[in-house]
């Protein structure tokens, strides 16, 4: 079982790392940690684990509906209904405080815990755990690849969805309708409608779809809490010249940065193969933060996973890590576009995950 | 991460709402001595900070500085490029992005008053990260738990708050509603209620299903294929404009025996604030906003009481026996001066 994998991988990390107990903390913003621990996908309040180096887990959940669904969801887990959750755990790190203690994300612990005034420390054990996080067991790349599936037949459903006078936030409840009927819980996605006064992408609004959109999305489904990303950009009506001349240098940057994904390169090497695509049509100022976050970024249990792709980020590819490369920025002749494509880190180079045609796709207008 | 449609109408949230819940908590820091106030905010706690500005993170986090005198500042982790949107979905005088909020924060308090007295709402359970960059920023700052002032001003729902649970409490039993009596795939059931609520406007749902409560009545998020049995349940949970609600329904293909069960869960919504009256039920619990979370455990047979009053709106679930076999029911409630009343039927009609 895929949970049962990873926390023996986490206790033997533990076991190498010389830590007794490891707090690994989550919301529903950041729960990979917590997930891979207890393999539960949190939805509401905190959420702590904590992994002791027999490998049993305690779950700490301060709202009394998510404790009851932890106990259905997450078989082989202690639960424990903390509504004062900093003060509950810290009762039960009390009991170990002469283990050698340690937590994930640290920086997200709760104060109070993390106060040098408790009776226990915990280190920063981030590093450890988003190796783990980033370099996967073949059981999680199945689940990636699962998910790839669904995201290439959600993409169907939102090009039919993109029509003339929907407002955006219909489109999303059509590919999340999807979604549920297939049976996948969870998707994160953003999007944008317009032209050159769109700066990016955002949660749906109730602009309306008009003849000669851009319409962008991010969609990102998840299988057994792992996600995986598609961007593409579809445009209502037939397509200018300026959307198609524009969509090919992205096209281009695409290709460029997953043909530089192969064990040894870095993220930084990725990005920098997307950017001098741009840089090479006079466009570099669009690859800086002022006009886009990433070039792409890791996936698994979260949906913006490490590393991020950019050119500042030494991290190493290796075999066994998901990345999504995306040169999603703003174009100055036809306002953002987006297309990208997740793939695994093999030891050849990569294996794309998605199947959807790289096009600029065309809707009827 | 928050994907419905997240926006803020002048109409249903209007500018002298929020000023009004502003002079409020102003007033209330005045006599805290409270120079500034800091809420947090990220998609999971959004509750603090949206009911003072409408703002709802779709992710990532920030911090509201609320001055004694003067306008809240929203110190946030987004980029600068979705400023726009912040501008459009809520109201604040000021928007900073910096992916160090704690930093900022603290600077800019401490800018005005290095010694300055900062309440912060759940300061025990701050992100360690965000608490160690305040007291970098600013170390002469003197920081202090403001939850339970914050708590009081929030407790109390204004017309605009129950307007909003109200259209949030409608799209849920609507969206339930479109579940077939007869439907067997689980995940068919909940794309029809999911396809409804988003298509009215929902900003968040999250369903949870007990999809054979003749062999197990936990609510879990379904995943993968599912069965339904002939008596199964559906948990909504829905927020429309920040405001959150909880509607759990019990679905009988054959007859309606869980009529008489959901009848006297209404009448025991009625008295509320007291609570006497669930010690009747198998289980029970009431949850609503004290601060960020939006629906806080309050007060049930599992959970401990709450030792503040119950808000004006809560959301109410209760499992009853039935001649052995459990009923599944909730609803969200108002409680008035005058007397409480559930926002929608607890029934499918």
């Amino acid at each position: 079982m895929l949970s049962a994998e990873r926390r023996r991988r986490l206790v033997a990390a533990m076991a190498e790392a010389e830590i007794n107990e490891m707090l690994l903390y989550g919301n529903a913003w950041q729960g990979d940690y917590l997930r891979y621990a207890a393999d539960f996908g949190i939805l509401e309040g905190h959420g702590i684990a904590l992994v002791a180096a027999d490998g049993s887990v305690e779950l700490f959940l301060d709202s009394a509906v998510e404790a009851e669904r932890a106990a259905a969801e997450a078989p082989g887990v202690e639960v424990v209904f903390a509504p004062d959750i900093a003060r509950a755990v810290g009762a039960r790190l009390d009991r170990v405080s002469n283990h050698r203690l340690a937590a994930a994300p640290r920086r997200f612990v709760p104060r109070w815990l993390a106060d040098p005034e408790r009776g226990f420390s915990l280190d920063d054990s981030t590093a450890l755990v988003d190796r783990l996080l980033m370099h996967k067991l073949p059981a999680e790349i199945d689940a990636i690849r699962q998910a790839a599936k669904i995201a290439d037949d959600a993409y169907v459903v939102f090009r039919e969805a993109v029509k003339i006078g929907r407002p955006q936030y219909e489109l999303v409840a059509d590919v999340e309708a999807f979604l549920r009927g297939r049976g996948c819980p969870d998707n994160f996605m953003i999007l944008g409608s317009g032209g050159k006064d769109v700066l990016g992408m955002t949660p749906p609004s109730d602009r309306r779809i008009a003849a000669g959109d851009l319409v962008t999305t991010e969609l990102t489904p998840c299988v057994a809490g792992y996600y995986v990303q598609i961007c593409r950009t579809v445009v209502v009506g037939p397509a200018s010249e300026a959307q198609r001349r524009a969509f090919a240098l992205y096209r281009a940057a695409l290709e460029a940065g997953i043909a530089a994904v192969k064990p040894g390169a870095t993220a930084a090497d990725v990005a920098r193969a997307e950017n001098d695509v741009f840089r090479a049509y006079g466009l570099g100022d669009y690859v800086t933060s002022k006009w886009t976050r990433v070039r792409g970024h890791g996936l698994g249990l979260f949906c913006d996973s490490k590393p991020h792709i950019l050119e500042d980020v030494d991290t190493p590819l290796m075999p066994g890590m998901a990345l999504i490369v995306h040169p999603n920025t703003y174009h100055p002749e036809v306002g953002y576009l987006v297309l990208g494509d997740s793939v695994v880190v093999t030891e050849q180079g990569c294996e794309v995950l998605c199947g959807t045609p790289r096009e600029l796709f065309e809707v009827a207008g | 991460m928050r994907r419905g449609l997240i926006a803020r109408s002048p109409d249903e949230l209007p500018d002298a709402v929020l000023e009004a819940r502003l002079d409020r908590l102003r007033a209330a820091m005045v006599q805290a001595h409270l120079d500034a106030l800091i809420v947090y905010t990220n998609n999971t706690r959004p509750a603090g900070v949206s009911w003072l500005t409408g703002f709802v993170p779709y992710w990532s986090e920030a911090l509201l500085l609320v001055p004694r005198a003067g306008d809240p500042v929203l110190v946030v982790a987004l980029t600068y490029r979705v400023k726009t949107w912040i501008e459009r979905t809520s109201r604040v005088a000021e928007v900073i992005h910096t992916p160090r909020i704690g930093l900022e924060a603290g600077r800019r308090i401490a800018a005005q008053k290095p010694d300055a007295v900062v309440g912060i709402v759940e300061f025990d359970t701050l992100s360690a990260g965000i608490a160690d960059d305040l007291k970098q920023a600013a170390p002469r700052l003197a920081l202090t738990d403001a939850s339970e002032l914050f708590a009081r001003q929030r407790a109390r729902a204004d017309e605009a708050e129950i307007a909003l649970a109200t259209k949030a409490a409608h799209i849920a039993h609507r969206a339930l509603a479109r579940v077939p009596r007869d439907a067997t795939d689980a995940g068919q059931a909940i794309a029809a209620v999911e396809a409804t609520a988003r298509t009215m406007g929902a900003e968040e749902i999250y369903l949870a299903a007990a999809t054979d409560l003749g062999g197990d009545e936990c609510l879990r998020r379904v995943e993968g294929e599912a069965r339904l049995g002939r008596r199964f349940a559906l948990r909504a949970t829905v927020a429309y404009q920040g405001t959150w609600v909880r509607i759990v329904r019990t679905v009988e293909r054959d007859g309606a025996a869980a009529e008489p069960a959901i009848a006297r869960f209404a009448a025991t919504l009625t008295r509320l604030p007291d609570t006497a009256g669930f010690a009747n039920f198998r289980a029970w619990l009431i949850e609503g906003c004290r601060t960020t979370q939006p629906l806080d455990t309050l007060i049930g047979s599992r959970a401990v009481a709450s030792p503040a009053p119950l808000p004006g709106l809560v959301s109410v679930q209760a499992h009853i026996d039935v001649d052995g076999q459990p009923v599944l029911v909730g609803c969200p409630v108002v409680i008035e001066p005058r007397g409480a009343r559930p926002l929608v039927s607890p029934t499918f009609e």
